[in-house]
């Protein structure tokens, strides 16, 4: 266990230092001179001095990407370019709002997943099972920004249940009314591919010998379920729940967009269409990091499960 | 990761698999209590089982029809353009008009064509990239060289694909083409891996040692057997990387990042009137229904077709 860990977080430092790279890569990836083509459609001479200036295009590249990459250890992101402010402060003020919808998803994303997957299980081929079946296939990836509307035009518009938008709310903790709305829309495609990769893994698991056999020691039928059954079918399922950190995050760009919350996905579509570099840099390096951890993690759980299993190469 | 592709361990049977048979050989009563037996599932059909196979294929038909009409006739359609009125006119007959006071019926027409075009181009471009890079790493006998065409992908797969979408958009100039190609590469990766994983498992077949020993070239080996081979599992995948390219397309349209500020298809339209919902939801609404109906189409049909494949 120690030694697969220990080579597991090894490739996982090296996948963060290849995001930072390639985010630093991105300025030198812009065609031609990198100065003209962030001043926008309109470059203004002084304009371009001063970006050249404050992202010190003038020095070798290698000399920039030891300073970035030794800046972000130090936490220094460099600053934004149409601002001025530190790229640290714009993330650290960006971050409530994106960890507590990701959190709040995570919490609930879990337990709901695996009931319907062992629900959808134990009922096979009956009517809970069609159900749960059709509808995880049919919302599989279903953009997100179509149902957001959707339910927003039907629960905030139609019925006037819920509020349409998160505009005005100091903290999205202080009315839960507003997160009803954004965590439906992005629980909804992870919770199809959990629940359908539970239901094929408790549903091998349930046939299987070990199981019978613990049935026929008399073992209630919970207990064969939830204490026998159950480690062994989420283990195949482990990766997929890490594989939703990925949806989750594209997922909370989309959703801040629509329901105008001020978070790093909001800050980075706004960064992208203004073409302000530094920043785009430090949320792709926290985003990328985030990405790697939570990916790393899962495989342990999943090495923990079944450790018979070779997950990562 | 796609939970349709065939995962690396699914290997030649392990002894695992051996000791254990998926049921008994002969099944006494006690036994057969506990240990559901395959066939008895396949063969016992209950009763409305034709009616609603056919009730299922009627609504699978209806998703798809209606926004696959729409979006590839409408651009066609010899609907006179009406004339402009005010924006959100809640007075204009239905559906209403959009943010610059054109009807929402026109932009509903045209706006199909280019997420549905773009979607299929990207996909089939990254199988033209994907499909040769996936077979050589997986027919060459040289390990060098298959750790150097692979292992890059592992790099992109950490980063989450809109991320990467996004990223990728932020230096590249805002052009149809350009959306074609950066979701082409955010779908390499996963398209090089599934395609290495199923020509792994046909490379090691005994068929291909016989055809080494005739002599065969690389090209009848690796194109004509390996290639011919994968061929079933490559198109089940194809129906999945179409409906991630069409989610990757609108969330780009959407965001407004990709395609050129002129652009207007069914995401942009969501995008662009959704300031107008509470006086003209249908501007909203109908082209985010269309989205939806597209999406789900696609996912159930393609379900369909891989499960039959299975059981086959």
């Amino acid at each position: 266990m120690l030694a697969y860990a220990a080579r597991r977080a090894g490739l996982g430092a090296l996948q963060v230092l290849a995001v930072a790279v390639l985010a630093f890569a991105l300025v030198e990836l812009l065609p031609g001179d990198a100065a003209v083509a962030l001043a926008g459609d309109q470059p203004d001479p002084a304009v371009i001095e001063r970006i050249r200036k404050q992202m010190r295009l003038d020095e070798p590249a290698l000399t920039r990407l030891g300073d970035w990459l030794g800046g972000l250890l130090t936490g220094d992101f460099g600053a934004s370019l149409v601002s001025g402010r530190p790229v640290a402060d714009i993330l650290t003020a960006a971050l409530e709002p994106t960890l507590i919808l990701a959190g709040l998803t995570m919490i609930l994303l879990l337990p709901l997943s695996i009931g319907l997957g062992v629900a959808a299980a134990r009922h096979r081929g009956r009517w809970p099972d069609r159900l749960i079946t059709t509808f995880s296939v049919g919302l599989y990836s279903v953009p997100e920004f179509a149902l957001a509307v959707l339910l927003v035009s039907v629960f905030a518009i139609g019925l006037a249940w819920l509020p349409p938008t998160a505009v005005g709310v100091p903290s999205l903790l202080a009315e839960p009314a507003v997160l009803v709305l954004p965590l439906l829309v992005l629980l909804a495609r992870p919770i199809c591919s959990i629940a359908r990769l539970v239901r094929a893994g408790m549903i091998e698991t349930l046939d299987s010998e070990y199981i019978a056999h613990i049935r026929r020691a008399g073992v209630s039928e919970r207990r064969v379920v939830f204490a026998h059954a159950l480690p062994n079918a989420v283990s195949p399922a482990t990766a997929q729940i890490a594989r939703t950190a990925d949806w989750l995050l594209g997922g909370v760009i989309v959703v801040e967009s629509v329901f105008v919350i001020p978070g790093l996905g909001t800050a980075l579509v706004d960064a992208v269409n203004a073409r302000d570099l530094p920043v785009v840099q430090g949320i792709a390096v926290v985003f990328g990091a985030t990405t790697v951890i939570v990916n790393l993690a899962a495989d342990l759980v999943a090495f923990r499960l079944a450790p018979r299993l070779e997950v990562a190469r | 990761m796609n939970p349709f592709a065939p995962g690396p361990e699914e290997g030649p049977p392990g002894p695992r698999n051996r000791r254990t048979p998926k049921a008994p050989s002969k099944p006494g009563a006690a036994e057969s209590r506990h240990t559901r037996l395959p066939d008895r599932r396949t063969t016992r059909r209950p009763a409305g089982h034709r009616t609603r196979q056919r009730a299922e294929r009627f609504t699978l038909i209806a998703l798809l029809a209606l926004p696959l009409c729409i979006a590839l006739a409408g651009p066609f359609l010899p609907i006179p353009t009406g004339d402009r009125t005010q924006p959100f006119d809640p007075a204009a007959p239905w559906p209403g008009t959009d943010y610059l006071g054109s009807s929402v019926l026109d932009g509903l027409l045209d706006g199909g064509w280019g997420i549905v075009v773009t979607a299929a181009a990207a996909t089939l471009l990254a199988y033209l990239i994907g499909l040769p890079i996936g077979l050589a790493a997986a027919a060459t006998r040289h390990r060098w060289l298959d750790e150097i065409l692979m292992r890059p992908f592992d790099l992109l797969l950490a980063l989450p694909s809109l991320l990467l979408m996004l990223l990728l958009a932020s230096i590249a100039p805002p052009t149809a083409w350009m959306l074609v190609l950066i979701v082409a590469i955010v779908n390499l990766p996963d398209i090089a891996r599934i395609v290495r994983a199923a020509a792994l498992e046909v490379a090691h077949r005994p068929a291909m040692e016989a055809l080494w020993l005739q002599g065969e070239g690389w090209w009848r080996t690796a194109i004509g057997y390996i290639g011919r081979s994968i061929l079933p599992t490559v198109a089940a995948d194809a129906g999945v990387r179409l409906v991630g390219a069409f989610y990757l397309v609108a969330a780009a349209s959407f965001l407004g990042v990709g395609a050129g500020p002129e652009a207007s298809d069914w995401a942009v339209m969501v995008d662009v009137n959704r300031g107008g919902i509470f006086l003209s939801p249908w501007g909203v609404v109908l082209p985010a229904a269309m989205l939806v109906a597209l999406s789900v189409g696609l996912n159930l049909l393609f379900d369909r077709l891989l499960s039959r494949r299975d059981r086959a």
